[in-house]
């Protein structure tokens, strides 16, 4: 006699970006009965909005600078231009070659069951999606998050773009002000620059990026200014936005005096709110507007459903980080007497500049003040012989161990460092010392023999 | 236009109503007045918390009545913080 099922699935993802896809892949190829549901674009934010498409541009940016800034080796390019349009259509079809970028078919080869539509739930078992009752004895609840407007007077009268709007212009504007400092705005910044957009950034704090490394935000600050023109208005405040005869003018406070800035265009890049607006109420489960509460096993208090990535609102927000909560959520559901905890030792964070930024574990000042005995060592990009046969010199790499040389984390300011700072990472998860480091040896003329200096420098 | 939305009835048999801005209008001045607002603001105050609760409903094909009153309740606790505490607690409340 065929096994009769309680509920329509064993599980339903809500949400098919970076926290939902890989547990909706996991679980359908365990053979279990999956439905996945998303509210806008198949793929989530990832591939259709933010790191694909962001760094199919950026490419584009970055061949298109490096042949502008060309005469010194030779290359003629006094007659060089670009076609946004033609741009455009270059993302587009990078989106379109990830495969699960707006791609619902994707997700049926994976075994799951797709739904488009906005997910509610009804009872702590049933969800509605287009009026269609779905219910699941689990749930992975991995929403995602949104980008925030700040409460600024005027804001509602002014169209303005989001990190997630501003790829979709039909040409890079002529200036463009950026509202909020997150890493994202610096990556656009860099992006408009080097399409001839003068940016302006509105950053409240003192100093920019300031959650990091301080030599990194002096770095990018003098980099964006000095190559691309970019202004920085640290320690300013945006108190009004209006229309103005075509343009947008805002009045910003800075030191005490006011002052007012004209652009074609605005991006608000203050931060991300996790994305909650989904009846959790009807199925009790705890959240804040911080996020989805979650055990170490990210379980919510309704034990039967799970939150991963953004909307569970933790401290890495970048694409792997939901990944590897979304295989840990659906490894729980699956194994619950063998429950694991995700694993951020050694989680790196990126950001897409030019030279791109890569940083692990916290930062000098941050163990200071946990009171951690701890030593540093910095090595400059241009004591490697790479820095010389590329012309480039802005960067370095900086090291931390504790008192016994293990490597606690570091930084890394070069043109790859989204790619050097694996080798960090597997070094700083295996506890290795700065010693062993030094000792691996690197090759010559790559830029990862800064990462050897600073780890020599320790040892 | 209004969004077309269905509210899952809480008890009994869980029947689908369609959304009635009216039935909430009317739910909304009552509480109001109940704690004695003039009819002329418990009217303007219903009309603003019945306009956030359909925009709020855009999306949402199906709601729970639950839903309607948390959501209505939350707006309502600006304007009139007496009238939402009876709005929210009224099946509870002799």
């Amino acid at each position: 006699m065929a096994k009769k099922h309680k509920f329509d699935y064993d599980l339903i993802v809500i949400g098919s970006g970076a926290g939902g896809s890989a547990a909706a892949a996991i679980a359908a190829r365990a053979g279990k009965r999956v439905a996945i549901v998303e509210s806008a674009v198949f793929g989530g934010d990832s591939p259709n909005y933010s790191d694909v498409p962001l760094d199919a541009v950026r490419n584009v940016a970055e061949i298109y600078d490096r042949a502008r800034h060309g005469a010194k080796h030779g290359i003629r390019s006094t007659t060089l231009g670009y076609n946004y349009p033609s741009i455009r259509t270059w993302k587009e079809l990078v989106v379109a070659r990830t495969g699960a970028g707006g791609n619902r078919r994707y997700y049926e080869q994976l075994g799951a069951t797709p739904y488009t539509g906005h997910a509610h739930f009804l009872t702590p078992n049933e969800i509605s999606v287009n009026r269609r009752h779905l219910s699941a004895s689990n749930f992975i609840i991995a929403t995602g998050s949104q980008w925030i407007a700040p409460v600024i007077p005027g804001i509602d009268d002014v169209k303005y773009h989001t990190p997630r709007t501003i790829l979709e212009s039909l040409r890079p504007p002529k200036t463009l002000a950026i509202v909020g400092g997150s890493s994202v705005s610096f990556e656009i910044a860099q992006l408009m620059a080097t399409f001839g957009t003068k940016v302006y950034i509105i950053e409240k704090e003192d100093r920019i990026l300031p959650t990091l490394e301080p030599e990194i935000g002096d770095l990018v600050e003098r980099v964006l200014e000095e190559t691309k023109g970019v202004t920085s208005l640290v320690g300013s405040e945006v108190v009004a936005v209006r229309n103005d005869l075509g343009m947008k003018k805002l009045i910003i406070k800075r030191g005490g005096s006011e002052k007012s800035l004209k652009v074609d265009e605005i991006m608000l890049g203050c931060g991300l709110r996790p994305s909650l607006d989904l009846g959790l109420e009807n199925a009790g489960v705890a959240y804040s507007q911080d996020g989805i509460k979650v055990n170490s096993y990210l379980q919510t208090n309704v034990p039967h459903i799970y939150a991963a990535g953004d909307c569970i609102g933790g401290q890495f927000n970048q694409a792997h980080s939901a990944i590897l909560e979304s295989r840990v959520a659906v490894h729980n559901i699956m194994h619950p007497s063998q429950s694991i905890s995700p694993d951020y030792t050694a989680t790196p964070t990126t950001i897409a500049l030019s030279p791109s930024i890569a940083y692990i574990g916290l930062t000098e000042a941050q163990y200071l003040k946990r009171g951690l005995k701890i030593k540093t060592a910095i090595a400059p990009l241009n004591i490697v012989a790479k820095s010389n046969t590329t012309d480039f010199r802005d960067g370095f790499v900086k090291l931390i161990t504790n008192s016994r040389g293990v490597l606690l984390g570091g930084s890394i300011v070069s043109p790859n460092a989204h790619e050097m700072i694996h080798e960090l990472a597997l070094a700083v998860k295996y506890k290795h010392t700065a010693d062993d480091l030094a000792q691996v040896p690197h090759a010559f003329l790559s830029w990862s023999e800064a990462l050897r200096v600073a780890a020599a420098k320790l040892s | 236009m209004e969004p077309k939305s269905y509210v899952v009835k809480s008890h009994g048999r869980r029947e689908l109503q369609e959304f009635s801005r009216d039935k909430l209008h009317h739910s909304i001045v009552a509480a109001c007045l109940s704690v004695r607002a003039s009819i002329g603001q418990a009217e303007s105050t219903a009309k603003i918390v019945t306009d956030a609760v359909i925009a709020w409903l855009e999306d949402k094909p199906e709601v729970t009545s639950q839903d309607i009153r948390r959501i209505a309740g939350s707006k309502l606790q600006t304007y009139n913080p007496d009238a939402a505490y009876l709005y929210k607690n009224h099946l509870s409340t002799l």
